[in-house]
């Protein structure tokens, strides 16, 4: 997992400029794949595109060693503070499991 | 600086009006406005909608009003900023009397989408996300975004799904006394917390609704007994993964900060506000961000009933954008009417004495946040 840090701010989104400072320059840096939930929700009622898997959850995912939290999707039962991994990503989505 | 003040509102029921088209709704509110200001001549008009391209097939909506009410061969523009759009149209017609530009301005805010299907109403809806971001191909939505935030809020405070219920229920029982209110049937907190699941733990009563409606405002730099104290707008985070701290919404608490400053005013002198609840969660967040109760507290608030009609800080006298309805483009602008009402002694759920009156018009999951305070001079 890539994210983007500068003036003591990892983000997974790649900004053009630094909010804080202004650089272009933003450290790109490897984390690892593991975290912890920081929060979830499970989508009931889904926009037409993901209507074949409602049920689902949507985690956000406080990654490891970095400030960064990830947004993805999780199938089954889920609690904050439960630790995961990234599965894969599919079609733009990463998609985490519970280890 | 020129000053301005509001001469006029109008707003037609919201709900479902299948029998109308999304035009006659703009036209019945402005018109209403236009009426209630004794007919002025409107130098601009500034129209706040989002969704009328994609589920209505009609744009143009500035010079449709223009031609269509007579108005002459004036300036007018559309305003998009999702579910702030009224706010920001409003923003507009402010921002254009204080240059100077026009003496006298229409503001009007109209959606149509009761016509529609959820999924595809959902789906629309979720072009306010950032449409390349991984997390709207996560399978996020604008109810997702709030389930998210919920969760996090139970787990850091003492609050549970029975205090968002709370509020959902303040609301509906304050649109029961508003006959232009979308939902005006009661309910109970045992009804609420049993309702469907939407996004977890947000149920059915915990979202606002789709909603068909518009409403209007008439803006002059001539003195009437409203004046607008302050005006402010900024934007905020637009992917979730990206914000600093989830429990906070910068964008309300910087639009607040921004607002009293040019106001003079604090959130102690506020009597009376309607703020953007597009879900219960929304409402405890918001009165946290624009001060009225301290961090991750507002659910005491709630709970102790200050933020109903009678108490402390009475919060969407209207009904809100939950029991009042939440027709996009037309929300900020139907704050607007419940607020002025409110300082004329003239609403439902009326606050005695009422004298200064804020609202706060967010969009997307706090892409934008617009608050507007008012006075009674
Ligand atoms: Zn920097």
């Amino acid at each position: 997992m890539k994210v983007y840090s500068c003036c003591g701010h990892d983000t997974v989104v790649k900004r053009i400029y630094c909010p804080s400072c202004g650089t272009p320059d933003l450290q790109e840096l490897e984390v690892s794949d593991h975290g912890t939930i920081y929060s979830f929700t499970k989508i009931h009622v889904p926009p037409v595109e993901f209507a074949e898997i409602a049920p689902y959850n949507v985690v956000l995912v406080q990654l490891i060693d970095t400030t960064a939290k990830v947004t993805g999707r999780l199938m089954g039962e889920v609690s904050i503070g439960d630790s995961v991994e990234l599965d894969r990503v599919e079609a733009g989505a990463y998609i985490y499991k519970k280890v | 600086m020129t000053k301005t003040y509001i001469h006029g509102v109008g707003m037609t029921k919201f709900g479902n009006h299948s029998d109308r088209t999304l035009k006659s709704l703009l036209l019945d509110a402005s018109r209403q406005a236009l009426e209630a200001a004794g007919r002025p001549k409107v130098d601009a008009v500034f129209v706040g909608n989002f969704l009328a391209g994609s589920m209505s097939n009609q744009e143009i909506l500035g010079a449709i009003v223009a031609n269509d009410l007579g108005l002459g061969y004036i300036p007018t523009a559309k305003v998009e900023g999702a579910c702030a759009s009224g706010g920001i149209a409003l923003r507009q017609g402010i921002l254009g009397i204080m240059s100077g530009e026009y003496d006298t301005v229409l503001v009007a805010g109209v959606e149509k989408m009761k016509h529609a299907n959820t999924p595809d109403v959902t789906q629309a809806i979720n072009a306010a996300m950032d449409t390349e971001s991984n997390e709207k191909h996560a399978g996020l939505t604008f109810p997702g975004f709030f389930g998210v935030l919920a969760h996090r809020y139970f787990h850091e405070t003492g609050a549970t799904k029975e205090h968002l219920a709370m509020v959902a229920l303040k609301n509906r029982e304050n649109a029961l006394n508003n006959p232009l209110a979308q939902f005006q049937k009661a309910t109970s907190i045992e009804e609420i917390m049993n309702a469907r699941l939407i996004t977890e733990p947000l149920g059915l009563f915990d979202c606002s609704p789709m909603t068909d409606g518009a409403a209007a405002v008439v803006l002059s730099r001539k003195p009437s007994a409203i004046h607008v104290r302050a005006s402010a707008l900024v934007s905020g985070p637009t992917q979730m993964q990206d914000a600093a701290e989830l429990l906070s919404i910068p964008a309300i608490g910087e639009s607040g900060r921004r607002a009293y400053e040019k106001a003079g005013l604090g959130p102690e002198d506020i009597d009376v506000i309607e703020i953007h609840d597009c879900f219960s969660m929304t409402e405890i967040i918001a009165i946290e961000e624009l001060g009225f109760f301290p961090r991750l507290e507002g659910w005491k608030a709630v709970e102790a009933g200050h933020t109903k009609p009678g108490g402390k800080k009475p919060v969407n006298t209207s009904g809100g954008l939950l029991s009042r309805g939440h027709p996009i483009g037309a929300t900020g602008l139907s704050q607007i009417y419940q607020l002025v009402h409110q300082l004329n002694g003239t609403a439902p759920n009326q606050v005695k004495g009422a004298r200064i009156a804020l609202a706060q018009n967010l969009g997307g999951t706090g892409s934008y946040s617009a608050v507007h305070i008012l006075e009674r001079v």
